[in-house]
């Protein structure tokens, strides 16, 4: 028989899979669990466990800066933290100021998520919270809140003039915020950190996608970052810490398994590789 | 989920459902759906980010301050001008010439500062900082694991920039600290892989229980029962 007519073998089928099998498999590895609820343990890591202590340490009453820095397609790993964050600070009676410097979906979900929250502790908009909304470039945005907030937002995410919100007149740039909670899904947690740690100290923690974790971690250990939530595992922990358990903690059991189910296909596709090509008859 | 949705939250969740579907058909193949949705997430970004920038900045920052006091905050005029320059990159229109070299002005200002805000910020908050960290963990180093990493942080930092430092042919010691290097990176990649797997699962998973929750359960349920 030819080469070309010899039939397959497991490995060979395996390392030539139609990768649409692999979807399949994966995505009802994920909607297994999502209907039969498998608790899989969910461990703190430091990184996560020194932020919440930096928010637990902030005496009653403080103020605490949190961005919606995360576009709608980063929900599932950014607003679970936000929510967390939010349990947290309201809990601590912190007087609490949003915002985003994303113009697609951030003034939206800051606004959803902040009013959903606050209803649940009984806070009240304008003095125990503000949403500032978006305001474009940045750089210019994080720069110049070092100077004076109600210069960058003259008024709030819904058009209401800054000056006649009792909240912010004690608030007039980063001297008056005590910590901030960068939410973010893209690179802006480098400017919270280079721009407004580096020349304001102002402490920053963030929570930030799985993607852009890795890079942040190094912050942590050099102090310019005071905690790191990674993306949807990170928002669990938090979740855990608070005792706010909720999307995240659901989805990392999801996580799990979905992650032995990779493991199991790296392996396979790998051995299939090695397989094949010992198999394939040398050149002549 | 409760069965008092209204119409419009049920058409809402459908909306929603069928868009998130018709994008995930896209892994079966590409089809004229996931096109005509990926046409309209195009459309409706951008028309929302005109909206969002007249109503967040346009306004409250230009307009409203120069028809309250013109006086006091003329020089508001600068930077507009300097934003409709931009505009002339869409030059020639009809009878309009093309002037399209005075955009550069505006452009010229904006990459000029921004240049100079991010060289000053990234050198003196990133750089300079994790660069003495490098040498700082040593001092924090308290037992004979922590000395043991802070000299595995400093191989794998040298070795790295010397397999970036390509003013030199990689030969020699140069080449043998360029290998480590390249262990360094790999071991790099591998965890931002791990990660990026994570973060693309949390994705699909967040996707699905909108589907299984809001969708099934809640909506088809309540219309069901």
């Amino acid at each position: 028989m030819s080469e070309n007519l010899r039939p397959m073998g497991f490995w060979e089928k395996v390392s030539k899979l139609d990768r649409r099998w692999i979807y399949s498999a994966v995505a009802i590895t994920v909607i297994i669990p999502l209907i039969w609820r498998i608790d899989f343990p969910v461990g703190i890591t430091p990184e996560a466990k020194q932020l919440f202590d930096a928010v637990e340490a902030l005496p009653d009453g403080s103020t605490v800066m949190l961005t919606f820095d995360y576009y709608a397609s980063a929900l599932p790993e950014t607003e679970p933290a936000s929510r967390a964050a939010l349990h947290h600070l309201f809990r601590k009676n912190c007087k609490v100021v949003t915002m985003t410097t994303i113009p697609l979906g951030g003034p939206t979900i800051s606004e959803r998520v902040t009013r959903d929250m606050a209803k649940l502790y009984d806070k009240v908009y304008g003095i125990d919270y503000v949403n500032l909304g978006y305001k474009a470039n940045y750089v210019a945005v994080l720069s110049g809140m070092g100077s004076s907030i109600e210069d960058i937002y003259p008024a709030d995410n819904s058009g209401t003039k800054l000056a006649d919100l009792p909240i912010i007149q004690n608030i007039k740039n980063y001297d008056d915020i005590d910590f901030i909670f960068v939410v973010a899904d893209n690179a802006i947690v480098d400017y919270w950190i280079s721009i407004v740690n580096a020349q304001y100290n102002t402490p920053v923690g963030a929570s930030v996608t799985a993607v852009s974790a890795p890079k942040y971690y190094p912050l942590v250990t050099s102090g310019q970052m005071t905690g790191l939530l990674g993306g949807m595992k990170g928002a669990a922990e938090y979740e855990i810490m608070v005792g706010k358990e909720a999307a995240a903690v659901k989805g990392m059991s999801v996580q799990s398994l979905v992650h032995f189910l990779i493991i199991l296909m790296v392996i396979m596709g790998n051995v299939g590789y090695f397989v094949s090509r010992k198999k394939k008859p040398q050149a002549a | 989920m409760s069965e008092s949705l209204t119409l419009g939250s049920h058409l809402t969740i459908w909306i929603e459902a069928f868009v998130t579907l018709a994008l995930f058909s896209f892994l079966y193949k590409d089809n004229p759906i996931y096109k005509f949705i990926e046409h309209v997430f195009a459309g409706l970004s951008a028309g929302y980010y005109a909206g969002l920038i007249g109503q967040s900045v346009i306004y409250p920052q230009l307009l409203d301050p120069l028809y309250s006091d013109f006086g006091g905050n003329w020089i508001l005029l600068i930077p507009f001008g300097f934003g409709m320059m931009m505009l002339t990159r869409l030059t020639p229109i009809g009878p309009i010439p093309d002037l399209s070299w005075m955009s550069r002005w505006g452009l010229a200002i904006t990459i000029g500062s921004t240049a100079g805000i991010f060289l000053i910020s990234q050198l003196h908050g990133l750089v300079m900082p994790q660069t003495l960290d490098t040498f700082a963990s040593f001092g924090r180093a308290g037992n004979t694991v922590e000395f043991a990493m802070a000299i595995l942080t400093l191989v794998g930092v040298i070795s790295t920039l010397v397999y970036f430092y390509f003013s030199k042919e990689h030969v020699g010691v140069i080449g043998r600290v360029a290998k480590v290097g390249i262990w360094f990176i790999m071991v790099a990649f591998g965890a931002q892989f791990g990660y990026t797997v994570m973060g693309r699962v949390s994705l699909l998973i967040g996707r699905m229980t909108f589907l299984i929750d809001k969708w099934i359960v809640g909506s088809m349920g309540s219309m069901f029962n």
